[in-house]
């Protein structure tokens, strides 16, 4: 059996190499490094480390299909073999920590024939579909098979018998699997059972008749199941709606942010034909590392459907008619002219920092401070709320949250509000000293996890020290408390903030830049509009009942026919044609993400920007434009005709808005907490999360809704509960 | 001392066609001359939608064009252009299109202004 249970793996594994496993603490105490060649090139590494790290050191790569740095070493394709000298056979580089004075041969003759050898079996047990394979071009096999295969084939089917076969499983709508080719590399299986925490794949026989598979019929569930597509270094699982879709060499990649969630994951968009056809993640240490959320990468789809493509107008007999671009602005115009100052604008959970800083531009000249934001976010009289960015930020940055040491989290379900901050947090749990308790209804994190209650008295206990896991909080060296900003958006959430926020700064974590108070946004546009001062929660405009009303891409009915004067002249600026669209007289189309360059600022404050993979639809274009174009159609025309023009004014607002990929320090958690003191603490009533289950998760946000591929997951979800192996 | 050599040689510029302003002129208005007589002859040769009228038009709106041009060696230049032209004209080495390039009503101005830009779609 090739998998070990995973904390056998890895005390084996620390015990034998020493170095994978084990943190920067244990590594400060034993530096003493020792000397190896690697053809004749003399390298100093720590003891511990495997052949084939002290290679990549030196620059060389070792062949591998079965070792990944992220996942724990198994040794079984026996690829990475070379020769070392004084040594009888060839050694494994991966799993072989190197030992003084070792000098290790990648190019020699034994090295050579031996990888020639490995590769002849596994061509001889793999399927010569390469012409009909979606791994084509971008295959571990292909490629090594060309530059360390041997140059003949002695495999002749004398018989006829047919290469091994196996027959493929069904492990969802979003995997495609061709189990003939799988090479046993066990990548998958690893990655489920450490990274995603679903132990559902395994193998099953030995031999020629092993196979890899869910040893009975189910689905592979997991949030993060796409990255298995990505790791599989040959065909075997492959990307099921992009199956037969296009080939890696003509497609155009382009680098972007995703904002299907609040981490801002870096990923890349493929393109053809003016299409998005996948999108793929871009390694970034600090944030997604090199995985990707199954939302993120499959939810591609809903970009094409359902979109607006041209702008509308509502007739007089109630119907929306489709207009120039034109007649539409003069249309809102006029509105906006009739209404004087009793303009408002809501800003949904896509809206990028362009669009926000030129809507609220436009309406502060039109003599309105009337801007929020969908989400609600604790700000009332005395509370420092909005003021501080420490308030509404996750001020830890998500790679530092794997060195926790205790977590609280309080109403929120990161493993699918954040799945890759779920992963982070595993991480921490599987490999260091990582505790996390709950205070929230009974989730499944997919790591064992001290479940505190879902009352939210339990708060008041905690703070005032009455509850046994304050102590514990107390003595952590690195707690943490990571609120939901769906909790913080309760009426009671300022008693969420003022009372958690407080106890945080009461903590004493053992490095004193430590940040304990954490929180966890669910929208990709929450931090800009919160930095640009949009204030959070609709209730101020529904209190003005403006006459014009921009919904910004605003879908989540926070806004409905009932709570909106009936004279408003609601105008949607959005790409797809959800909730929000239809109680709109004015609709103007806008671009999606994977259609401008815009700036995003994830939970963490940093700001990142996408880049245009495709152009918009139909007549739809860049939403700041919109706003620009609309601006001196009323005749206040905003200072900026061009990208640079409105990242100066970005800039002016907020510096740090156009400092891309940086991550800004946070301050005044002291001054934050003191204003939040005075605040009389009363929480009511359960503390609930929206997204409990993995049906839940796929369809959240207009394009998600828009998309076949998630709507087949929660309809695949379903189907599968009623089956024997439940999950 | 320094200016005398300097002015020399601005003096000493050696001369195209011609060496003054006089002869200058004398060569545009002779080649206008040799436009305005070829004009029926290309009306002749080539399938346009102009008459007479229109041509003389815009021969007069093309050669003002350069109304201020004062630099002798330039109207020389220009002359020379001019004839060039004229014989591309006359030999018909020109087809239809380039001659009614003369008038490009076809090509609509790429829009400059934001709102411009914005409703054509740039």
């Amino acid at each position: 059996m090739l998998r070990v249970p995973l904390t056998r793996a890895v005390l084996a594994q620390s015990q034998r190499a020493g170095v994978l496993a084990t943190s920067k603490r244990m590594q400060s105490k034993a530096p003493e490094k020792v000397e190896v060649f690697i053809d004749d090139q003399p390298v100093m590494v720590l003891p511990g480390t495997t052949v084939l790290q002290a290679a990549a050191q030196v620059g060389i790569e070792i062949p591998r299909f079965c070792y990944h740095e992220r996942l724990a070493v198994a040794g079984n394709c026996r690829m990475c073999l070379v020769e070392v000298e004084k040594s009888p056979k060839p050694v494994a580089a991966c799993a072989m920590p190197v030992m003084k004075g070792w000098r290790i041969k990648t190019n020699s003759e034994m090295t050579r024939r031996a990888r020639e050898g490995v590769m002849e079996f596994l061509l001889a047990n793999h399927p010569l579909d390469c012409p009909i394979c979606d791994q084509g071009g971008e295959c571990d096999l292909q490629d090594q098979a060309m530059s360390f295969g041997s140059d003949r084939s002695r495999f002749t089917d004398i018989d006829h018998a047919g290469k091994r076969a196996v027959e493929d499983k069904d492990i969802g709508p979003l995997i495609k699997t061709t189990m003939t080719r799988c090479i046993h590399c066990t990548r998958c299986i690893r990655f489920a059972s450490e990274v995603a925490g679903v132990d559902d794949l395994g193998t099953t026989g030995r031999g020629n008749d092993m196979q890899v598979g869910t040893y009975v019929e189910k689905l592979f569930l997991s949030e993060i199941s796409g990255n298995v597509i990505d790791l599989c270094p040959v065909g075997a699982l492959t990307n099921k709606p992009y199956s037969f879709v296009a080939r890696p060499w003509e497609i155009r990649r382009i680098d972007s942010i995703d904002v299907l969630d609040a981490l801002g994951s870096n990923i890349t968009v493929n393109t053809r034909t003016g299409e998005v056809l996948r999108i793929l993640p871009r390694e970034n240490e600090d944030i997604n590392e090199e995985w990707l959320s199954d939302k993120s990468r499959f939810a591609c789809d809903g970009l094409k459907r359902q979109r607006l493509i041209t702008p509308m107008l509502r007739k007089p007999d109630g119907e929306l008619e489709a207009v120039e671009w034109e007649t539409a602005l003069i249309g809102v115009a006029q509105a906006v002219k009739n209404a004087g100052s009793k303009v408002a604008a809501v800003a949904g959970s896509f809206v990028d920092a362009e669009q926000l800083v030129a809507v609220k531009d436009l309406l502060n000249r039109l003599g309105s401070e009337l801007l929020c934001t969908e989400q609600k976010f604790p700000t009332s009289d005395g509370l420092s709320g909005i003021d501080f960015r420490s308030n509404y930020l996750l001020n830890s940055s998500i790679a530092a949250c794997e060195d926790a040491d205790l977590v609280l989290l309080v109403g929120t379900n990161p493993r699918y509000e954040a799945p890759l901050l779920n992963t982070r947090l595993r991480k921490g749990y599987v490999h260091k000293e990582l505790d996390v308790a709950v205070i929230g209804p009974q989730i499944d994190l997919s790591y064992r996890h001290e479940h505190l209650g879902s009352n939210a008295s339990i708060i008041q206990d905690i703070v005032s020290g009455k509850h046994p896991f304050a102590k514990r909080l107390k003595s952590a060296k690195r707690p943490l408390i990571i609120v939901g900003a769906n909790a913080l958006s309760r009426n009671d959430g300022k008693a969420f903030l003022s009372s958690l926020h407080s106890f945080a700064n009461q903590l004493k974590p053992e490095n004193s830049d430590w940040k304990v108070w954490n929180v966890l946004q669910t929208n990709a546009s929450q931090v800009a509009a919160l930095d640009i001062g949009y204030k959070p929660g609709v209730d101020e405009v529904i209190a003005a009942g403006p006459k014009v009303l921009f919904l910004l891409g605003a879908d989540n009915e926070a806004i409905n026919k009932d709570n909106i004067p009936k004279d408003c002249f609601v105008v949607y600026l959005g790409h797809h044609g959800d909730n929000g669209a239809p109680l709109s007289h004015a609709i103007l189309p806008g671009a999606a993400y994977t259609e401008k360059q815009a700036t995003y600022v994830n939970t963490e404050g940093r700001a990142q920007q996408t880049l245009i993979a495709i152009t918009p639809p139909g007549m739809a274009r860049e939403d700041w434009k919109i706003i620009r174009a609309l601006s001196e159609v009323i005749g206040t025309s905003l200072p900026y005709d061009n990208l640079d023009e409105i990242r100066d004014r970005l800039e002016d607002i907020a510096p740090h808005l156009v400092r891309y990929g940086r991550l800004e320090e946070n301050n005044f958690f002291a001054q934050a907490e003191q204003l939040a003191k005075s605040q009389s603490v009363a929480f009511q009533g359960e503390i609930d999360v929206k997204q409990k289950s993995l049906a839940d998760f796929y369809m959240t946000d207009s394009i998600t809704r828009a998309s076949p591929t998630m709507a087949k997951c929660v309809q695949a979800i379903k189907k599968g509960q009623g089956r024997a192996y439940t999950y | 001392m320094a200016s005398t050599p300097a002015k020399r040689i601005i003096q000493q510029v050696r001369p195209i066609l011609s060496v003054d302003r006089d002869e200058a002129k004398r060569r545009v208005l002779s080649l206008y001359k040799a436009w305005f007589r070829t004009i029926p002859f290309i009306l002749h040769k080539f399938d346009i939608p102009k008459n007479e009228e229109q041509c003389r038009a815009k021969l007069r709106e093309e050669f003002l064009k350069n109304k201020d041009v004062t630099d002798v060696r330039v109207i020389d230049m220009l002359v020379i252009k001019g004839q060039m032209e004229l014989k591309e004209v006359t030999m018909q080495w020109k087809q239809k299109g380039h001659v009614m390039n003369y008038w490009k009503e076809t090509v609509e101005p790429k829009p400059q202004d934001f709102l411009s830009k914005f409703l054509s779609g740039n």
